[in-house]
């Protein structure tokens, strides 16, 4: 039987947890309830237009730039995927080896960029990129490969790309340590009798370590999808979606609507929109997954 | 026989060298705007990637008082400390009423509180802009307090949950049966037991909010009430011609959190990945 202190009143109860309440409604539940109601007008420039219905959603649907700047979050999500997944799973593996010295040291440093401001991922990583001054042109140049030298955020064929690098280069870390920390719980006796049947570094990795992580995996695949979904300051501040929409996001769009056009109402409808997908997708993902088993 | 124990040797050195130069790699963009923002501009132009040859703390002394960096610092750390005050103190009370009382909307609250994880954020800025304007709170100096309290809150409220969990009912049971009432109890015993966990969530919050950089850009019009992040966005354009001393403007951003970072970084690690994961 579970034991229990004694109960306060409801009212008490109530009372003290009011606060937390009330932050919420007021940041998080009226806000979204005003984006749906204001979703429903047309306002611009400050001047609450005609009640239009659906009609910002039906705009929505068709609008080419907000599925563009979708799919950019969607080609960011794949390469961090891909990226920041893979690249963390090798590491966590080789970072377990029992060679390895520093063990706190590796996860110290290479977690340190997950807890930097984006904007300042984003301004150092612009500095990177300058023509004259940035390390990468250097970098390559130093090595011969002058010719591989790109307007690399000016350039729209590539500057996805160039956007997406630090995104994965902040929080390789992060994943990292979720991984080594799974990978510490795996029962060493298991290694132990692999290692008496003879299975090596790679095949211990392959048939041992991967199948135990699969739960840790969903979630990190999660963490990271939903994590791509809302990416915005880096971006805003490299590139700020240019040249053209090419390096647009969907924040970056439902803030260009709502700011630079000052279209409120449209704006609403795309941050609704937004926030609507993300869920979504995460949700999709969950459940072709099969969820996790916990 | 001897041979055979000198390779492996040669190799796991080797090995951890190479480990040890992908780490550093892994924080090089860092370390090189730390080192580059002492050099002058002339140094810099002739060699992007050389140490500084002497040490120009000018540099910063020119950014924070003549570009007026201190004014947003100020302002951060002025949010930063306003909003972790209240989320610790919402979220304590919050975290323990949730973990030791059962009542109608338990489970149905602390979703709602959990929410503010997995919403993106980036969607509620138009809303947010928008209830701010009507309700004529845009461009005040308490603007930012709240949504930094709302997006600090979620991982606050979970780990005290979890922790508040973890600690045995018997002392606070004994106290209930000397006659303390809830308040004093929850001031006196459970928050002195919970310690650990809040300093944990006071460096999350409070960088939290460091970091915050959408709702300031939104919601802050006025220069002398900008936070340092969006204060930099201003920064970075003008001073973009003398490399060194961005970089010290950036550094100004970055110092605290590298601080921060290196005197508690096992706290700050073990705090994100648990509510990274839950969330």
């Amino acid at each position: 039987m579970e034991r229990t202190l004694p109960k306060p009143k409801g009212i008490v109860i109530f009372g003290f947890l009011l606060p937390g309440i009330l932050i919420n409604l007021f940041i998080i539940v009226i806000p979204l309830i005003l984006a749906i109601y204001f979703s429903l007008y047309k306002f611009t420039g400050g001047i609450m237009g005609d009640f239009v219905g659906l009609s910002n959603y039906a705009q929505l649907v068709k609008d080419g730039k907000f599925w563009n700047s979708f799919k950019n979050n969607l080609v960011i999500t794949g390469l961090s995927i891909v990226g920041q997944l893979g690249f963390a799973f090798v590491l966590a593996i080789v970072l377990q080896s029992k060679w390895v010295k520093f063990r706190e040291f590796h996860r110290t440093v290479i977690f340190l960029p997950v807890v930097l401001p984006a904007v300042v991922v984003g301004f150092v990583w612009t500095l990177m990129y300058n023509k004259d001054y940035g390390i990468l042109n250097k970098l390559l140049s130093s090595i011969g490969l002058s010719s591989w030298i790109q307007p690399w955020l000016d350039d729209p064929g590539i500057v996805l790309y160039s956007v997406t690098a630090p995104i994965i280069w902040q929080f390789i870390g992060l994943y990292l340590i979720i991984f080594m920390s799974a990978i510490q719980n795996i029962s060493s006796e298991i290694y132990e009798v692999a290692e008496i049947d003879g299975a090596t570094g790679l095949r211990k990795a392959i048939y041992i370590t991967l199948p135990m992580l699969a739960d840790t995996i969903k979630v990190a695949l999660m963490l990271c999808i939903a994590g791509n979904m809302k990416i915005f300051d880096n971006i805003f501040v490299m590139t700020g979606g240019g040249p053209g929409d090419s390096s647009t996001v969907m924040a970056q769009y439902a803030y260009n609507v709502s700011f630079g056009q000052f279209r409120l109402g449209y704006g609403s409808a795309v941050s609704i929109g937004m926030i609507i997908l993300s869920l979504l997708l995460v949700l999709v993902i969950r459940r072709l997954m099969g969820g996790t088993n916990r | 026989m001897k041979q055979n124990t000198v390779i492996p040797n040669v190799f796991k050195g080797l090995f951890n060298i190479v480990l040890l130069l992908v780490s550093v790699a892994c924080v090089f963009p860092i370390l090189w705007i730390l080192y580059s923002s002492l050099k002058t501009h002339q140094e810099f132009s002739l060699s992007i990637l050389s140490l500084p040859t002497s040490f120009h703390f000018e540099n910063y002394v020119t950014v924070f008082w003549e570009a007026k960096l201190y004014q947003y610092f100020l302002n951060s750390v002025f949010l930063g400390v306003v909003a972790t005050i209240l989320t610790i103190m919402i979220g304590f009370v919050s975290g323990y009423f949730l973990a030791r009382f059962q009542f109608r909307g338990r489970n149905a609250l602390y979703a709602m509180f959990l929410f503010g994880m997995l919403i993106p954020v980036y969607g509620l800025l138009v809303p947010v802009f928008i209830e701010y304007k009507y309700v004529g709170f845009l461009d005040n100096r308490f603007s930012l307090v709240l949504p930094a309290v709302t997006f600090a809150l979620p991982i606050v409220i979970f780990l005290i949950e979890s922790f508040v969990k973890s600690i045995p009912l018997e002392i606070e049971e004994a106290s209930y049966v000397d006659g303390t009432n809830i308040f004093t109890s929850l001031i006196k015993i459970v928050y002195p037991m919970c310690r650990p966990i809040i300093s944990t969530c006071i460096i999350l919050s409070f960088l939290n909010v460091w970091n915050e950089f959408p709702f300031s850009l939104i919601l802050i019009s006025s220069q002398e009430l900008k936070t340092l992040p969006v204060g930099l966005t201003n920064f970075v354009g003008q001073y973009s011609v003398n490399y060194p001393q961005l970089m010290s403007g950036i550094n100004v951003a970055v110092l605290p959190v590298i601080a921060v970072y290196l005197a508690m970084h096992k706290r700050i690690i073990q705090g994100m990945v648990a509510g990274a994961v839950k969330g």
